[in-house]
């Protein structure tokens, strides 16, 4: 029955942990386990602790567990795009990618779900009062309604994939797709509306973040492919995996523009506080080798200077990438808060305000990186449990052997 | 129904901290630099002797601006933060999820969380503890020895604060971000 409405292989839990036992496997096998106990251990802390087992203050409000949930949300509406290129958008290149990609954006936004209900004070309170008292005018109602649609649409699109029935996985996939962007944007706008906070507010982030999810996901797809074909591509894996590098390498040049741009605006005329906040982050070591080194320059270059060809060394820049990748969610949560709000001392023998410290917890770490945890073995459990290759009533099979 | 502000004749302020004392006092708030509803922002007095510039010494005492274009009830996603009869900004403990969205846009870091109920808290004027036993005074300003606050109904035309609003000049915080604010700075 459960596997008429979605096919799978039917496996036994003990099949899950006969896997090749190469010292890469191992070690991943390994990682995964650390990270989920690090979640467990973390969540322990904060149902003891509550909010004073993270670093958050009242002036700095958000802290890395938001970020992380920004990078994964990032990361999901990414694979999303990226595969709505070959069954929505029908390119040809892209089609048999559609299945793995769904897949990686559905466990990417629980992954993301489960760090921030341990973020919001009161989740189950939120489920109820975002329901019967909404606040239409807040960006992060839109958000969270609209994320909450996307994610009922593209677990049907990968149903309907699943099931070959190609004409449904496109009406779901194009419904995800434009629900997805809307919810992305919407992301982008809960700290584009922050009317206060002159380096955050605009149109800047509602854009940027559609054009950084792209990013994500290419680097996602990269890494993906690399770990199933431990790096060994035929030639139609290598056409396709270029035509992934040709598309990241204008997405990154099209990011390095809007960033140049950003930051010159910012700080020409030297407004006070944004010009203050902008100079900030541009003498940052996160910023300079996180964001700029790791994110953009290093996979931008290599695509440039190889004409997008050097696939294994993309595939490794792509692992920095999404380090950049992180980087750009934390520095987003801390450069919008880093600025005070009021610049007068208003404690007794304390130094006049400076720009505001924030350090996370090693709960906050704990919880945030341990969800990396929950979307790899939900990652391994998926490739095991699912088709997440074509298969072969899929109807671009035969464009696929020649991949296989 | 009334349309309640404050006028604060900062000049006159001394930095004796009695009206963040009788805040606490009043309101239940509790002890901790973080958890306070009101404050005074002082500046230190610059410069090394003999040559002090002693005019850059002033006190800013300050708190929720209760704002009649509030970043905060905009952005609550259950609105939980809502305006009341009387124009006042207040959180509705039961509704508030504490996702800190309204501390991060609230323009005044006017806005902190409460350990106890863990839900975030702010100024009220007074009105669950002065203004529901009908006393329209809050306790900042009955507390103050300079008399520097002045609270009041701004839609009553004979009301200390509206003749003081006519009569002398005055500015608000960050006006320029379109908020409203309903404290008013004397000068």
């Amino acid at each position: 029955m459960f596997n008429k409405i979605l096919p799978h292989r039917k496996i036994t839990i003990k099949a899950l942990f006969e896997f090749d036992k190469t010292p890469f496997n191992i070690f991943m096998g390994f990682l995964t386990f650390i990270l989920v106990m690090a979640f467990v251990v973390g969540v322990g802390n904060y149902l003891i602790h509550g909010h004073h087992a993270y670093g958050v203050t009242r002036e700095h409000p958000w802290g890395l567990m938001i970020a992380m949930y920004v990078f994964f949300v990032v990361s999901s509406t990414g694979l999303c795009i990226i595969s709505a290129l070959g069954h929505v958008f029908k390119f040809k290149s892209f089609e048999f990618i559609g299945k793995r990609a769904i897949f990686g954006a559905i466990i990417t936004i629980i992954s993301g779900f489960a760090v921030i209900a341990f973020e919001i004070g009161h989740p189950v309170r939120m489920a109820i009062y975002n329901t019967i008292s909404p606040g239409v005018t807040s960006a992060i109602w839109g958000m969270g309604v609209l994320y909450s649609i996307y994610l009922g649409l593209i677990t049907l699109e990968f149903i309907f994939l699943s099931r070959n029935d190609h004409k449904w996985s496109t009406m779901f996939g194009l419904g995800g797709l434009v629900i997805g962007i809307a919810a992305h944007s919407n992301l982008g706008a809960v700290f584009g509306f922050l009317i206060g906070r002159p380096m955050t507010n605009g149109v800047f982030y509602p854009i940027y973040f559609i054009l950084s999810a792209m990013i994500t996901g290419c680097y996602l797809i990269l890494l993906m492919y690399g770990y199933k074909y431990k790096m060994k591509f035929n030639k139609e894996l290598t056409k396709f995996l270029v035509h992934i590098a040709r598309l990241l390498g204008l997405l990154l040049g099209i990011l390095i523009f809007f960033e140049f741009w950003r930051f010159l605006t910012a700080i020409y005329g030297n407004v006070p506080e944004r010009a203050d906040t902008a100079l900030h982050v541009l003498a940052s070591p996160n910023f300079l080798f996180g964001e700029l080194l790791l994110g953009m320059l290093i996979p931008f270059f290599i695509i440039l200077f190889t004409k997008a060809k050097a696939i294994k060394y993309l595939i490794y820049a792509s692992f920095g990438g999404m380090i950049g990748i992180f980087f750009m969610r934390y520095d987003l949560v801390h450069d919008t808060l880093v600025y005070p709000m009021q610049m007068m001392k208003i404690t007794e023998y304390q130094l006049a305000p400076t720009l505001i410290h924030y350090s996370p917890t090693w709960t906050e770490w704990a919880i945030s990186l341990g969800a990396i945890g929950i979307t790899l073995s939900f990652y391994y459990i998926g490739e095991n449990f699912f088709f997440l290759d074509p298969i072969e009533h899929d109807e671009y099979f035969e464009d696929y052997q020649e991949i296989k | 129904m009334a349309n309640y502000g404050m006028a604060l004749d900062y000049k006159n302020c001394i930095n004796c901290k009695a009206c963040e004392v009788a805040c606490k006092e009043e309101n239940g708030v509790l002890l901790g630099a973080d958890s306070h509803r009101i404050w005074v922002g002082a500046n230190d007095v610059k410069g090394e002797w003999p040559n002090l510039d002693i005019a850059n010494a002033s006190f800013m005492p300050s708190q929720c601006q209760h704002c009649e274009n509030a970043p905060c009830q905009e952005v609550c996603p259950t609105q939980a933060t809502f305006y009341d009869e009387n124009g006042i900004v207040q959180v509705d403990v039961d509704k508030c999820i504490l996702c800190s969205y309204c501390m991060v846009a609230c323009p005044y870091d006017a806005r902190y969380v409460d350990d106890r109920t863990m839900t975030v808290d702010k100024c009220t004027f007074c009105s669950d503890t002065r203004l529901v036993r009908g006393e329209i005074t809050t306790a900042c300003q009955n507390t103050c020895p300079t008399k520097v606050r002045t609270f009041g109904d701004l839609d009553d035309p004979e009301s200390e604060i509206s003749i003081l609003l006519m009569t002398r000049e005055h500015f608000s915080l960050k006006a320029h971000l379109g908020t409203k604010p309903k404290l008013f700075y004397l000068t």
